[in-house]
């Protein structure tokens, strides 16, 4: 609004010609006088502040490289470590699968060496037993026969000594010899 | 003693006998007196016993065969157990029979019996071992009641036996 007021104010000033009548391009001299003057002023900027500008811009574009390198080589550490950490991974799993192999395997042997000293062991005692077991009964039966051979001796001498050969007996027993060895020649 | 101090002995009670005119009856007597010898423990340690004098020695065995035996057994059985000679005497005696039976060539057939035999079952067991051996037997009977029954005989190395005794020792070995 007061930018308005201004330009409506001085809108009703003569025209001048060193003044422009377009409210945006400049009066002629002025827009050489101030094409010259930026002109020199570009030229200077570009003498006395270029290099230190141009320097900034490489420093600039240098460090962005540098970062970019840096960000490069940290993602192909990063990658790397990466690739490190996941073989380590992959090698604890297979030291791993590897420990629970060898872990299985013994165990398997262990329990098939068992089993069979179990099975020897079972197998031993099983013969140890049947040769108790057929001693025991060779010596029973021989303890056994031995008393009925004690008991049938004694029985017999008993008999004997009793008289059991009777008077009749005798006699027939002489009479048999002497048919038996008269029989003989 | 020696087999030919027995001999000696054996040939000289022989030879008594037979001068004598006894030998039958002396070596029956003797035979029979040997085999009480044997049976009898007390007997024979009595007669062999070098502690008891030799006249007691002969003292007993007249006691025993006085009366008993003729007197010229009792005089040979006396001379022998008082020449110190008791242990040999059934040697003795069995060499005198075997001598005696072969003057007369004979075999000695000794049997042993739980019971005595009578003559009869005597001369037909002398047929019988004459028929089984193929010799005349002299037959000495000894009453021996380890036998239990039956008869073993005994003719030169051939045993016949038949006895309870032997068939109870093989029941008793096969059991």
């Amino acid at each position: 609004m007061m930018l308005f007021a201004i330009l409506g104010a001085e809108g009703s000033d003569p025209i001048d010609d060193a003044r422009s009548i377009h409210w945006l391009w400049p009066a002629q001299a002025e827009l050489i006088y101030g094409s010259i003057a930026s002109i020199l002023i570009f030229a200077a900027i570009f003498k006395f502040a270029g290099p230190a500008i141009k320097k900034a811009m490489a420093e600039r574009t240098q460090a962005i490289q540098d970062n970019l390198d840096a960000a490069e080589q940290a993602q192909a550490e990063a990658t790397g470590e990466a690739a490190d950490i996941r073989q380590a991974a992959g090698d604890i799993d297979a030291e791993r699968q590897r420990l629970f192999a060898d872990a299985d395997a013994q165990a398997e042997a262990v329990l098939t060496e068992g089993r069979a000293r179990l099975d020897q062991e079972v197998a031993e005692l099983e013969a140890r037993a049947d040769s108790d077991i057929a001693a025991a009964s060779g010596r029973v039966s021989d303890e056994l026969r031995g008393e009925i051979t004690k008991l049938a001796n004694a029985a017999t001498e008993q008999l004997l000594a009793g008289g059991a050969v009777d008077s009749a007996t005798q006699q027939e027993l002489i009479e048999s010899f002497i048919s038996r060895v008269g029989a003989s020649s | 003693m020696s087999d030919a101090r027995i001999d000696g002995y054996a040939r000289a009670l022989f030879e008594v006998a037979r001068a004598e005119g006894t030998i039958d009856e002396v070596e029956d007597e003797l035979f029979r007196f040997a085999r009480s010898y044997e049976s009898s423990d007390d007997l024979r340690s009595a007669l062999t016993d070098d502690q008891v004098p030799a006249a007691k020695r002969q003292a007993i065995v007249e006691d025993l065969l006085g009366g008993k035996a003729t007197s010229t057994t009792t005089q040979l059985v006396s001379m022998v157990v008082g020449s110190g000679r008791g242990r040999d005497l059934p040697a003795i005696i069995d060499k005198l029979v075997a001598r005696a039976a072969d003057s007369k060539d004979l075999a000695v057939a000794q049997v042993r019996s739980a019971v005595p035999l009578t003559d009869d079952q005597q001369n037909r067991l002398r047929a019988a071992l004459a028929n089984a051996t193929g010799k005349q037997v002299n037959l000495k009977v000894i009453v021996d009641p380890a036998v239990l029954g039956g008869l073993v005989a005994t003719v030169g190395d051939t045993v016949i036996d038949g006895s309870v005794r032997t068939r109870v020792d093989q029941l008793k070995s096969r059991l």
